[in-house]
């Protein structure tokens, strides 16, 4: 099975070789869309043309099991990849991927601070480097309420003064998080509170109460798919929605939908690279060398421009200031449309991925049992 | 005399039996050969990963050759109350030596698939143990944080020493073995597979009775139409059938949610009033509507095929020897349609049980099904063994189905075409 499954691979590699150019080719891969047109456009093509080499852009679907894969199989193929916080301490804690010194590995800031100190927020493992911060917060229809919107969230949890169906998250992650916020724990600056409370079994059943008590008699729709929460507002389907501010922007901004983002509450989460180990451009250098170029100040602020999501390095919001009107469309300005824009980070939380690691799983499961009994 | 003399014996002077056989051989030689290719497909995309699979469920050896010391002073560990200090120390050892060879990390997700909470623990072990005293290293772990002082942390660690296990299996029925060797159900909250199981089971039997019924009356028609007529039907059974699955889901989305289309319509006929809404998307309704059509060509083919063989005389035979034309079509037509019933039903409720897209998309709260679940731990937590586990089931229950069919009605009696 093996050797077949090599066989198989070095048959692949072997076209793969003989059809491409010389020049190197870094395989990054990434969730696709909207999002990987700000990575190519933003970071991946200036990269690659200071480097002289090509970036290749693979999208996937998330998750670890096709690295694993490509491991176990014994032929891997991506270099570098896109992948949540989870999965950045999954994967390190397999050995999949490569470990960072990371001050050394990548570059200071333009005034000489060290990486380490650039970046929002610690690393989640050793083999993270950040690349966007996106925020989960929720916007209303302002069709629904057009003289006094809810601007916390706890309005978000108040049927009565705002009644109206609800969409959110359709698993436990953030969800419990924003419970919390609006039952009347206080995130403030980074949410230790919740997270304290969510290691108690007490905080577990406050937060799911809750839920349930803002979802019974079917007052709340369950989304997946990113595209989802905007496409409920401004259908009519639900009043307010929880979600990913990037979405909300480009319905609000670049389609002009009658909608508004409220920030209090919002849970800061993160993308992550990872530079996979054994990768075709591992032994060579090549991939870490494109990692830390995409990753230096002015690449990160690059994306910015295409998207509404933040860059890891402080640094680079001074880049985008300066050069406001930072969106693409030559009009709209970009910072205070960050989730890290001072005014949208007044009451927040940070979503914990070591929680989430160490508990996903339990928590997963009493979820998924209080969604049935609703 | 000898039975050399009695032998039957070929023009080149070969016993005829040797002969025959040796022709015989090279026949066989050369059909096993026509099918190798089929053969050799099959072992390799199926007989190999299930067997993998099976394997991946019930193979623990992974944490036993990780904590050799530590299961071995565990076997005097009554299991009740916090293990004494030789068990902390083989544990300790145990685990310097897979920092050493940077394996604790997999040490920390294998142990956190049986109990949720060991990641961090492991990590903080990880840092604090660089600067541990030699002797009493109970106290000094059980100071790195108070989960390693919890006895359930050590049940849990207990349970990983064998190297295979049914573990899995159990936890696929929310149910696990406990230090006791007794079988016990998980916490009260916790238990959601056994929702998910009957869920995704009552799911695929509604939407495959449902098919059923609107497959039928559809085939028949198909069936007994005259041609010009038929082809252009088939082609609107088969439009469907050709565009995407998440084109289809999400159409029945626009068209059914409260302020889709359909209860625009019932609202503008004054059916309903316009607060009052049918919501018929994002629960139970909405799965049976979406799968429903989107499995429909799946039962509507088979029954077409073998509707097509019968011969319209039998009927006319049976209403000529007295039948009213219900009991004609009961003893003479519908008999005769089984094999396509049977084939159409095992088909669309062997889809239905691995479907997960669609429900996740319109099911709403009721939209996770039990594979959801295995998708779930084969993208994100990497618990492979678990999904495998789950896999098998989901798969065994399917051949119990097809097992029951096979007594009821018989195998042999199923036509695709």
């Amino acid at each position: 099975m093996k050797t077949i499954s090599k066989l198989l691979l070095a048959i692949s590699f072997a076209i793969s070789v003989t059809t491409s150019a010389f020049a190197t080719t870094v395989t990054a891969v990434s969730w696709g869309g909207a999002y990987t047109e700000s990575q190519k456009l933003g970071y991946g093509d200036p990269t690659a043309k200071a480097l002289g080499i090509n970036i290749a852009w693979v999208d996937y679907s998330g998750g670890l099991s096709e690295i694993k894969a490509q491991k176990e199989a014994g032929k891997i193929t991506w270099d570098i990849i896109d992948v949540f916080a989870m999965d950045t301490i999954n994967g390190c804690d397999e050995g999949l991927f490569v470990e960072f010194d990371f001050d050394k590995d990548f570059p200071p800031a333009p005034d000489g601070t060290p990486a380490s100190k650039d970046f929002f927020t610690d690393m989640p493992s050793k083999c993270a480097v950040g690349n966007i911060l996106y925020s989960w917060n929720y916007a209303y229809s302002t069709k629904a309420f057009p003289g006094k919107g809810p601007k916390t969230i706890k309005d978000f949890f108040n049927t009565k003064k705002f009644p109206g169906k609800r969409a959110i998250y359709k698993s436990a992650l953030t969800n419990l998080e924003i419970a919390l916020a609006a039952d009347g724990i206080k995130p403030g600056k980074g949410g230790k509170k919740i997270y304290k409370a969510l290691n108690t079994e007490k905080g577990v059943e406050r937060a799911m109460n809750k839920i349930k008590e803002l979802c019974a008699n079917d007052n709340c729709v369950f989304w997946s798919a990113g595209a989802q929460p905007p496409e409920l507002l401004v259908s009519g389907e639900v009043v307010m929605a929880t979600g990913w501010n990037g979405r909300f922007f480009n319905a609000e901004v670049g389609e002009g939908a009658p909608i508004k983002q409220v920030w209090d509450g919002q849970g800061l989460d993160y993308e992550y690279f990872v530079q996979v180990k054994g990768g075709p451009n591992d032994a060579n250098g090549m991939a870490k060398k494109a990692l830390a170029m995409m990753t230096n100040t002015e690449m990160l602020a690059g994306s910015a421009k295409y998207i509404a999501y933040a860059p890891w390095r402080k640094s680079s919001i001074a880049i985008m200031e300066a050069g406001e009107p930072w969106y693409k469309d030559g009009k709209t300005n970009m910072v205070p449309q960050m989730p890290t824009a001072p005014q949208n980070t007044k009451n927040y939380f940070l979503v914990d991925p070591i929680f989430w690691a160490d508990n996903g799983t339990e928590l997963g499961e009493k979820w998924e049992a209080m969604k049935a009994g609703l | 005399m000898s039975s050399e003399s009695q032998q039957i014996l070929t023009t080149d002077g070969i016993p005829l039996e040797v002969s025959l056989k040796k022709a015989e051989r090279r026949n066989k030689i050369k059909a096993f050969l026509l099918v190798a290719p089929l053969l050799l497909f099959l072992i390799i995309t199926y007989v190999f990963p299930i067997g993998d699979m099976l394997m991946r469920s019930v193979d623990d050896k992974m944490v036993t050759e990780m904590l050799p010391k530590t299961f071995k002073a565990m076997e005097k560990w009554n299991g009740k109350e916090l293990p004494e200090e030789e068990v902390f120390e083989a544990f300790y050892l145990d685990f310097r030596q897979l920092v050493d060879e940077k394996r604790e990390g997999k040490l920390s997700t294998q142990l956190n698939y049986t109990k949720n909470g060991f990641k961090s623990i492991i990590k903080k072990l990880r840092r604090k143990s660089k600067n541990f005293e030699e002797g009493n290293y109970k106290e000094q772990i059980m100071a790195v944080h108070k989960r390693w002082a919890d006895v359930e942390y050590w049940k849990a660690i207990k349970r990983r020493a064998p190297a295979f296990t049914g573990q899995k299996y159990l936890k696929g029925m929310d149910m696990y073995k406990n230090e006791n060797g007794e079988i016990v159900s998980v916490e009260e909250d916790r238990r959601i597979h056994r929702i998910l199981w009957l869920r995704t089971l009552e799911i695929a039997f509604f939407v495959t009775l449902f098919c059923f019924l609107m497959a039928y009356p559809i085939a028949h028609l198909l069936a007994t139409l005259p041609m010009k007529y038929s082809n252009l039907l088939m082609i609107c059974v088969l439009l469907p059938f050709w565009t995407s699955l998440l084109v289809r889901t999400a159409s029945w989305m626009i068209l059914l949610q409260q302020q889709g289309v359909v209860n625009d319509l019932f609202v503008g006929i004054g059916l309903v009033a316009d607060d009052a809404r049918p919501q018929m998307m994002y629960n139970k309704t909405g799965t049976y509507v979406a799968m429903t059509q989107i499995l429909l060509p799946f039962m509507v083919l088979p029954l077409y095929s073998v509707m097509k063989t019968i011969s319209p005389s039998l009927m006319r035979a049976g209403k000529s020897l007295g039948g009213t034309p219900i009991v004609a079509f009961w003893k003479v037509y519908f008999p005769l349609t089984i094999p396509g019933i049977g084939a159409g039903c095992l088909l669309c409720f062997i889809l239905a049980i691995g479907y997960y897209i669609t429900p996740a998309l319109v099911g709403g709260a009721s939209g996770t099904l039990i594979s959801n679940q295995i998708a779930f731990h084969m993208k994100s937590t990497l618990d492979w063994s678990f999904a495998s586990a789950m896999g098998l089931m989901l798969l065994s229950g399917v051949l119990a189905i097809y097992w029951v069919y096979n007594k009821l009605v018989g195998i042999d009696n199923i036509k695709l075409g």
